[in-house]
């Protein structure tokens, strides 16, 4: 009867093997990691001699052998090849233009925005140009940019911040605009400015709208440094991934083209964790509500 | 220090339909004189508290607040918001010195204060918590130190406790009393709970909707100090049925 009793005690109900994986941290990890690897090994598999589709395509090894001498190898004297140690460089020239055209378009967009979506005056006036000059896309500002700039550092740094601009201005005005009424009411009964309304009520407010602007406005800018750099500038992983293909080198197109991913992952994943700093109030009241 | 005074004050909402939510309103509140507006909701209750506030302008007539035109919100009349409306990415002792630091007063000067008030409202061990993790009845708290920090000539509250549960509502009326009988600032209350207007007020005006008017004004005689206790007197039920049957007759 014993056995019996042990037997029919009620249990908390288990989570099952799978469930667990997912909820760990190394589970979700691995879990990620599947899809990937099964592409690689695929791809991998169906090359002969280090190449896909009548050699069309590289496999994963050549790549992979392709981007260690294009990152670390040492240029000799003889050394015709440009990929060859230079990766660090085009790592640098492309993201230090997105950081000066995110940058540029950050500190023109969030004022910008705020002034939009606190004035009517500054709304009449700016937005309706904001939004015809919305749908033209930054190919299309690529002719008057070379005609301006030139082939210059400036003429992508120019297109960036144009590409970056519109989410960031669009979503800090939306930000600016759902202010809590009573919020400015409160603080102008403390004896607030206009300004001091702007500073320390519109501006804080509108935070969680000009995060999701940021987030959209670098991803753009990512965009905008790869075609610039294809046309206007002869620098940087746009201008690498172009040159090689010309060139034949589809190895180091698709090195270039993982390495546009991982540096386009790793400035989204440094946003989103500023964002979980400045926003602490807003993850403790989605976790209270 | 601290009068209030409506001259014939009307204020209409435009629109597709014009809406008159206060129809030519004489009122006056006296220096340290604690009053309540009662009535039900859109009878313009607090259309006329916030033309006090200044956050809304008037249509017509005269407003005065000690002899000078409201023109503008400012510190000299606190303002309790319903929802307390604190600034929710600011902690409990940053909300409470909002006033005081935009004012650039020297911190010596308010932070004392602003500490003895945290203390008096309860929230001494509360500085550093965010808005969201008070309790409704506490953020009030805070909404009130907030307001009592700027020493206002003024107090304008409305329907502070209308949000909170029974229990917490008795509690916020205690306090009140306690620092209002302490404090005899001018306090211009809003409320449509009976109870609460008659244990609190020096003064009770009855307002009735569409138009808004002010139709009758209850002085309420209760002894000071009150306490939550006077709520089951003989007298306080005395004062309630005669409300009562005002209100109903204002209906017909």
């Amino acid at each position: 009867m014993t056995d019996a009793t042990i037997g029919s005690r009620t249990r908390r109900p288990e989570v099952s093997i799978l469930g667990q994986i997912v909820r760990s941290r190394l589970g979700k990890a691995i879990l990620a990691l599947l899809l990937p690897l099964g592409v690689l090994v695929l791809w991998q598999a169906s090359g002969t001699n280090g190449a896909v589709a009548g050699g069309a395509l590289p496999t994963p090894d050549r790549v992979w052998k392709a981007w260690l001498v294009w990152a670390f190898g040492k240029p000799g004297p003889m050394t015709l090849s440009p990929y060859v140690g230079s990766w660090a460089d085009a790592i640098y020239f492309s993201a230090g233009r997105v950081a000066k055209g995110f940058g540029l378009a950050v500190l023109v967009g969030v004022p910008l925005g705020i002034m939009i979506g606190w004035s009517r005056l500054a709304a009449s006036v700016v937005d309706p140009t904001i939004q015809w000059l919305r749908p033209v896309p930054i190919t299309a500002w690529l002719p008057i940019s070379i005609a301006i700039f030139g082939i210059s550092d400036f003429g992508a740094v120019f297109l960036i911040t144009i590409g970056a601009f519109y989410p960031i201005v669009i979503n800090t005005t939306q930000g600016a605009r759902d202010v809590d009424k009573n919020w400015i009411r409160a603080a102008l009964m403390m004896g607030a400015s206009q300004w001091d309304v702007l500073r320390r009520v519109v501006l804080p407010a509108a935070l969680p709208s000009i995060f999701t602007g940021l987030r959209i406005g670098l991803g753009i800018g990512w965009t905008a440094v790869i075609v610039s750099e294809m046309v206007a500038v002869k620098s940087g992983l746009g201008y690498v991934l172009w040159d090689a293909y010309y060139v034949g080198r589809m190895d180091i197109v698709i090195a270039d083209m993982v390495s546009i991913g991982l540096f386009g992952f790793l400035s989204d994943w440094a946003i989103v964790r500023l964002e979980h700093w400045v926003l602490k109030w807003r993850r403790l009241q989605n976790f209270n509500q | 220090m601290g009068t209030i005074s409506l001259r014939s004050v009307s204020k209409v909402y435009g629109g597709a339909r014009e809406v008159v939510a206060l129809d030519q309103v004489d009122f006056d509140v006296a220096e340290g004189e604690f009053v309540a507006l009662l009535g039900p909701s859109g009878c313009g209750k607090s259309t006329l508290l916030n033309l006090v506030a200044g956050f809304e302008t008037l249509t017509d007539g005269t407003l005065t607040f000690d002899n000078a035109p409201v023109t503008r919100p400012g510190p000299d009349r606190g303002v309790v918001f319903q929802e307390a409306s604190l600034l929710p990415w600011l902690s409990v002792w940053e909300n409470v010195v909002f006033g005081p630091k935009v004012q650039k007063l020297a911190r010596s000067d308010y932070e004392p204060r602003a500490r003895e008030i945290l203390r008096v409202v309860g929230l001494e061990a509360f500085h550093e918590a965010l808005p969201v993790q008070l309790s409704g009845g506490m953020r009030q708290r805070v909404g009130i130190a907030r307001a009592l920090v700027m020493e206002p000539r003024a107090l304008l509250m409305d329907e502070p406790f209308g949000a909170l549960d029974a229990q917490t509502r008795l509690s916020m009326q205690a306090l009140l009393l306690d620092v209002w009988q302490t404090l005899k600032t001018t306090v211009l209350f809003v409320t449509h709970d009976i109870d609460e207007a008659i244990l609190l007020a020096d003064r009770i005006c009855v307002m009735t909707a569409r138009p808004g008017r002010i139709t009758r004004t209850i002085p309420i005689t209760l002894n000071r100090p009150r306490s939550i206790d006077d709520l089951t007197s003989a007298e306080f039920n005395r004062f309630k049925a005669m409300i009562m049957a005002e209100m109903r007759g204002g209906h017909h």
